[in-house]
């Protein structure tokens, strides 16, 4: 079983890429023509995969580089950069980290020498010497393309489309990004030199394909899993009834991506176990919920009975004065209207305490300041600054009634109208 | 012929000599004996007959086709000849080479038997003639010898009778029927004389080589001088032609949206320049070229230049303070300089040193610097500049149109240069809808390019791929001009779509384009019950929300609001409601 657990887990987690993702089959053929024209050909291009998150583009991507990279003269010769626009956040980061993956003259040891301005100079005195039959091909990988577009002149951008466009060293740019309008970013020079090919990478899977792909992910391979009774065993139990077809319903109109597929699926993996070596639709289920489970909800079950009040309170100063901003002078007050009525001492704190228990509120980001930088600045007078609540009803509601021995007037508090 | 004289054309004047030997009554042609050429203003004349080899004018100068003349014939007034063949060493593709099993003598050719391309040429691309010797050790530079045959696929031995029997070649000028469509050996890769060999137009046929219209339809394949920039090259040309000539320096400023030509039209200038100051009608000059864009500050154009003029590396305020020296002062046998400087607008500082120096060096009696600058905006010095940086900038503008569609269409069919690979209409419509857009001639290129590369793929036969048609071109449109947003729409899961349907029945309910996460909830919620589907808890509405975010299909502000948070639609109501509808 553990052999099960390995290799699932690297299906799932460590994204072993398939042999060709379904579904992307033009895509893939034309990433492949292009990527191909510059490494066999030497002709310079560049293009933007664009899809939401989770569709794969990364995946689609690495999946034609290894299928190019296994011809061996494509192996030997194209040279990569791969980049990254939440890691190199600057264009002066970005050129120090070309160079070192193209291993430039500038670099020794793992260490780049030169200002930025030598380095860009260097770099593009680089590829200008190329040319189309004699210099290497380089393929430029730009992940997160358009936080690029958000650098100072976007002078990365406008020298690699550039040398994309000249008679130098044959470049393939090649950009991911998961908006839609990626190309409104782009400033007119660098736009007009970009070839304006675009791969749309978008889910298009029916439910019926959906459940086809869980049962794939899920298959252990028949030939090569050592234990074959246990094997074909496990295959046999991934029979989808109605309840398991009900639940991945629910989670495929929730999102059709794959990245959120295999967080359910790690899931359910991680019960499976010795003593419980198959898996069961009950499984799923406890999974599906676990994932969908609202969040502030069960930091909402953490919360003392005191917190739990003022939250109700608030709520009601929500009800009566239409979402305006509140201060815990007011939540205390509407705290001790009820008190009053209840004429229980059970609950009657000081005001410090419930400055506490409000602080803790504050901390767990259950009430937010309206205006964070006046809060911090302000020492005095903590009790009269303006805060918000950060939930909606439905969720205290729900709250309240999963919430262990909650008191019955808290609860019959929470629902009453008229707080 | 462009009747600008700057531009380097030889012309060669072509006759018959004598009468016609015998006539063809069914094709109508004549057929002649012999051809004169002579060059113009020269007295020497060069006689070609059949069964001479001649060169043929190709892409590169420095290697001409080489092939033998089997007929000389004239037909609808044209004169033609019939010719067998050879392909250079640079021809064969290179890891073709490896089958020689040895080094390629640089002056070898081959006996050409592979799917050929047209044996009829137009003889107005003959250049000369040339010996050619069998299997001959001659080092001589004017001699070729030929060895082996080459069909595109391997090397023969080629026995003396097939030399012999290409003189006496029957002419074909119909096709025999069922006989491979003619194309070029596929392009080597690394090859940098790639072009057709030129083809006589036989309007039924249909000569396509997808990988050389590829190739040439490429941006970075800047022909020798561009198409429709004329006037504008000779303007240029003129300019700074008379400042070099005089000594003087000056200033010269050209704009024009991205795409039309400003850049490569003024290094056509100054490679026109730098052949005549070769052949001494104009003095000798340096030319520097910097760019802002290439630049990490616009300080570093001092140190840029001065490395570009004296080979020096200095800091910033050292190479200005050196330039301004070197510019203001007399020095022995001074050549003028021209300064080509791209993308003027980013070495804009608040103070605007490096512009006034730019353009004040000029005006300097012995400086001899010619400033010409490239920027986007016509106005550029009335809006950004200073008023006395702009007054010495000058009043010398240029501006660069963008193209219109006959600009365009003319400008790829003279990349294509003789290779029929489009279809008319379809190259009518890619100049129509760029040219109506922005006029930009990359994006036409590029559009041309992907159009071919489709027509290549989707052919049913992969050797004979046509001409690229109206499908092909739509297809390329459609690709790279499109917007994706109905398809994500229509793409995305049941619970994205339904938010989508209650951020509108909110703003409508509103009156306003904005919305609270907290009020957009409520509709869908409601919505959810409608559809008989289970209401999603508030943390999955708000991750559906993200995506939708982060696919910018909404706008929305900073999540660390929650649910507090306003929604915007970036897509327009309309289309979000077709694409809705369509399901």
């Amino acid at each position: 079983h553990l052999q099960v657990q390995t290799l699932l887990r690297e299906r799932l987690c460590h994204q072993q890429l398939p042999q060709r993702p379904e579904g992307v089959d033009s895509q893939h053929k034309h990433l492949m023509e292009l990527l191909k024209r510059t490494a066999v050909h030497g002709e310079s291009n560049s293009v933007l995969i664009i899809g939401p998150r989770g569709t794969g583009k990364t995946q689609l991507l690495r999946c034609v580089l290894a299928e190019l990279l296994a011809e061996e003269d494509v192996d030997k010769t194209l040279l990569q950069v791969h980049l990254n626009g939440l890691l190199q956040t600057d264009d002066r980061i970005a050129l120090k980290e070309i160079t070192r993956q193209l291993s430039l003259e500038n670099v020794v040891g793992d260490q780049v020498f030169g200002s930025f301005a030598e380095n860009l100079a260097f770099l593009l005195e680089a590829l200008k010497k190329g040319d189309r039959s004699s210099s290497r091909p380089v393929l430029f990988i730009l992940d997160e393309f358009d936080l690029f577009a958000h650098h100072k002149n976007q002078t990365l951008l406008y020298n690699l489309l550039d040398v994309s466009q000249s008679a130098q060293t044959p470049v393939a740019v090649v950009g991911l990004t998961c908006r839609l309008d990626v190309l409104e970013l782009l400033e007119k020079r660098v736009k007009s030199r970009f070839s304006h090919r675009q791969i749309h990478l978008l889910p298009s899977l029916s439910f019926s394909q959906y459940l086809q792909a869980v049962q794939a992910q899920l298959h252990l391979p028949d030939t090569t899993f050592p234990d074959t009774t246990f094997c074909y065993d496990w295959n046999a139990s991934l029979k989808v009834d109605k309840s398991v077809e009900a639940v991945l319903l629910r989670h495929f109109n929730s999102t059709k991506d794959f990245r959120s597929l295999h967080r359910l699926l790690m899931a359910i993996l991680c019960r499976v176990s010795v003593n419980n070596p198959t898996i069961k639709p009950a499984d799923l289920l406890d999974a599906s919920r676990l994932l969908s489970a609202d969040a502030m909800t069960n930091v909402l079950h953490g919360l003392s009975i005191l917190e739990l009040c003022l939250v109700i309170a608030m709520k009601h100063l929500n009800d009566i004065y239409d979402g305006e901003p509140f201060n815990l002078q007011m939540v205390y007050n509407e705290f001790k209207r009820f008190l009053q009525r209840k004429s229980n001492s059970l609950y009657n704190f000081e005001l410090p305490v419930v400055m506490k228990a409000f602080e803790h509120l504050q901390q767990l980001e259950v009430v937010r300041p309206v205006d964070a930088a006046a809060a911090v600045a302000a020492r005095a007078q903590r009790e009269y600054q303006l805060v918000r609540l950060m939930l909606d009803h439905s969720q205290i509601m729900e709250a309240l009634q999963k919430y262990p021995q909650c008191p019955t007037d808290v609860k019959q508090w929470a629902a009453s109208a008229f707080g | 012929m462009a009747r600008y004289l700057t531009r380097n054309r030889l012309r060669r004047i072509y006759k018959w000599g004598g009468f016609p030997v015998s006539h063809d009554r069914k094709l109508k042609t004549d057929e002649y004996d012999s051809l004169h050429i002579s060059l113009e203003d020269l007295p020497r004349t060069t006689v070609i007959t059949n069964g001479q080899y001649i060169l043929i004018e190709g892409v590169d100068d420095d290697h001409p086709y080489v092939a033998k003349v089997t007929k000389l014939i004239e037909s609808d007034k044209k004169k033609k000849a019939l010719v067998q063949w050879f392909a250079r060493v640079g021809e064969v593709p290179p890891n073709k080479l490896k089958l020689l099993g040895r080094e390629p003598h640089p002056q070898e050719i081959f006996y050409y038997e592979g799917p050929t391309c047209e044996d009829e040429i137009d003889v107005e691309s003959i250049l000369n003639t040339v010996q050619v010797h069998q299997s001959t050790l001659s080092y001589w530079m004017e001699v070729l010898y030929v060895k082996l045959s080459w069909n595109t696929k391997v090397f023969k031995v080629v026995t003396p009778e097939q030399i012999e029997t290409a003189t006496a070649a029957a002419p074909r000028l119909v096709p025999t029927p069922g006989r491979l469509r003619p194309a070029l050996p596929p392009s080597p890769p690394c090859s940098p004389a790639l072009a057709a060999t030129p083809r006589s137009r036989a309007p039924s046929r249909r000569c396509v080589c997808c990988h050389l219209s590829v190739s040439r339809l490429h941006v970075s394949s800047v022909p020798e001088s561009l198409p429709c920039r004329e006037q504008e090259f000779q303007d240029i040309y003129n300019f700074v032609e008379s400042k070099v000539m005089d000594g003087t320096g000056g200033c010269m400023y050209i704009s024009g949206v991205p795409g039309t030509g400003k850049t490569a039209t003024v290094h056509e200038v100054i490679r026109s320049l730098q052949r005549a100051s070769d052949a001494d009608d104009v003095p000798a000059f340096n030319f520097i070229e910097i760019n802002g864009m290439k630049m990490t500050d616009p300080h570093q154009a001092y140190v840029q230049i001065l490395q570009k003029l004296t080979g020096q590396k200095a800091t910033p305020d050292h190479a200005a303070a050196l330039l301004e020296k070197r510019f203001s002062h007399a020095g022995p046998k001074k050549e003028s300089t021209v300064l080509l400087v791209d993308e003027l607008d980013l070495l804009w500082t608040r103070k605007q040193n490096v512009m006034y120096n730019l353009f004040d060096w000029p005006t300097r009696r012995h400086g001899r610097l010619v400033v010409l600058t490239i920027a986007n905006t016509m106005d550029l010095p009335e809006r950004i500049m200073i008023n006395r940086v702009a007054s010495r900038l000058g009043l010398t503008r240029m501006s660069f149109q963008p193209y219109s569609f006959k600009q365009l269409q003319q400008i790829i069919m003279s990349r294509l240069n003789k290779v029929k690979a489009f279809e008319e209409d379809a190259l009518q419509l890619v100049s129509r809808k760029v040219a109506a857009l922005s006029g930009d001639a990359r994006r036409c290129l590029d559009i041309c390019r992907r159009a071919t590369e489709i027509c290549e793929h989707t052919s049913l036969d992969p050797g004979a791929p046509g001409l690229v048609g109206m499908s092909h071109v739509m297809q390329a449109l459609d690709e790279m001009f499109s917007s994706a947003y109905v398809t994500a729409i229509r793409c995305a899961s049941v619970q994205e779509q339904l938010f989508l349907r209650s951020v509108l029945m909110e703003f409508r309910r509103l009156g306003l384009e904005e919305a609270t996460f907290q009020q957009v909830l409520v509709q869908h919620q409601a919505l959810c019950r409608v559809e008989g589907l289970q209401p999603p808890s508030v943390s999955e509405a708000l991750a559906a929300c993200q995506r939708l975010g982060a696919c910018r299909l909404l706008l929305l502000e900073p999540s660390r609001l929650g649910v507090l948070q306003r929604v915007r639609l970036n897509v327009s109501q309309d289309d979000v409601l077709y694409a809705l509808k369509a399901e």
